[in-house]
């Protein structure tokens, strides 16, 4: 849990792969690295058995670079694809039992806090559908309304891709799946609106094929998450075999489907742009100034 | 035998977009050398594929040509590669990586 654990202890290095010392020499740890230098610095996520040319492998690949500190992070899972490459990475994984996770988070978080008083230490669950709106749904929405300061983040394959296919309470109404041959009879769940009932201090909804939208909305919700509240990203990440997507078409795919259902949208609490602005600086919540035009003319 | 992504160096140092490398499922796959490109004349570095690590998706081919609009890469049985990038050979740098390209497959 600090820039310590990455180095080579004495003596070691020459024994180490030739990915580990990449990483230690040449990975994002203790730099600020971003989407636009992908390709040129070591990517902490390393070799995993994700099916080609899946969208959630993007997408843990862009969060794992989207993360404000890595070597301050600890990811928690649960039973699901995602865990096969979350894992996977140079970031300490907890894997909870199907539906814990953020439950585990909650006690991690805390703890953490205790432990390490003001300094930062990013906890991230990342789940998918099954094990954030399903079997870990009452978890999930407890610590919303617990004001848990850590980020949620939905892998939103639309199914039990894991298992063979069984309909998820995020699958779509009328969706037909190998576990699912009826069609599914009932909508899918909105997790955004009751996110924002519960509380949450930030809630987006993105979709891949936008890897800087993606890299700004994680880093924006795990820095809400130090100190303002629960934050929660919604993700879609096709499933290529359940959806028989071919795996040169997921990126077609993604851009359909943001066009038909998961176009982005973003909500933050005034008092997490409040904090945005005034810690980290930024400045698109900062009012804008009125215009000649909209200042009431003097009679 | 099964297929990886080749990038033509030709086409894509004289664009840089880098897009195939942002849209890539799998992490540390396509790379990104400044000297690769330059070396023969072009303005810009180019990307390359660590073919070791390619699981032959494609969406970079679909990226290039949709996006992109550049149509550098395609997809080529890995034994017909003249010369590739594999993890071993890649040295990562400051700023960029360079790579040793040698023939892939032998034996």
């Amino acid at each position: 849990m600090s820039l310590d654990y990455v180095k080579f202890s004495n003596g070691f290095e020459k024994f180490m792969p030739k990915e580990y010392r990449d990483m230690v020499e040449h990975g994002p740890f203790g730099k600020k690295v971003s989407v636009s230098q992908m390709g040129s610095f070591k990517e902490v996520l390393e070799e995993h058995p994700m099916c080609a040319g899946c969208a959630m492998t993007l997408f843990i690949r862009l969060a794992m670079i989207a993360f404000p500190n890595p070597e301050d992070t600890i990811t928690v899972g649960t039973a699901g694809c995602g865990r096969l490459a979350i894992s996977q990475a140079a970031i300490p994984f907890v894997y909870g039992n199907y539906g814990d996770q953020n439950g585990v988070a909650s006690g991690l978080s805390r703890g953490l806090r205790l432990r390490f008083g003001d300094k930062p230490k990013d906890v991230v669950v990342m789940a998918g559908d099954g094990g954030t709106a399903d079997i870990g749904f009452q978890q999930v929405l407890h610590s919303w309304f617990r004001k848990e300061r850590f980020t949620t983040i939905m892998l939103d394959n639309e199914v039990y891709g894991n298992t063979g296919g069984q309909e998820s309470g995020m699958t779509n109404r009328g969706a037909v799946l190998k576990m699912a041959p009826l069609g599914k009879k009932f909508e899918k769940m909105d997790m955004v609106q009751m996110a924002k009932v519960a509380g949450c201090a930030y809630v987006a909804t993105v979709v891949p094929n936008n890897p800087r939208r993606v890299e700004s909305v994680i880093k924006k919700a795990v820095l809400i998450a130090r100190e303002v509240g629960s934050t929660y990203i919604q993700a879609y990440t096709s499933c290529n075999i359940e959806y028989a997507i071919p795996t040169d078409k997921v990126m077609e795919d993604a851009k359909t489907v943001e066009n038909d259902r998961y176009a982005f949208s973003e909500y933050v609490s005034d008092e997490a742009k409040q904090y945005l602005t005034e810690r980290y600086g930024y400045k698109e919540f900062l009012s804008k100034p009125a215009t000649p035009a909209a200042i009431p003319s003097k009679a | 035998m099964y297929l990886v992504a080749d990038i033509n160096v030709e086409i894509c140092a004289s664009k840089s977009c880098k897009l195939c490398t942002q849209y890539c499922p799998e992490a540390n796959t396509i790379l990104y050398s400044e000297e690769m490109g330059k070396d023969q004349g072009f303005k810009y570095g180019s990307a390359y594929v660590a073919v070791d690590r390619c699981k032959g998706c494609a969406q970079c081919v679909w990226v290039c040509d949709n996006m992109a609009k550049n149509n550098a890469i395609k997809m080529i049985m890995i034994d017909q590669l003249p010369k590739a990038a594999l993890t071993d050979n890649v040295t990562y740098g400051e700023k960029s990586t360079t790579a040793v390209l040698a023939s892939p497959v032998v034996g």
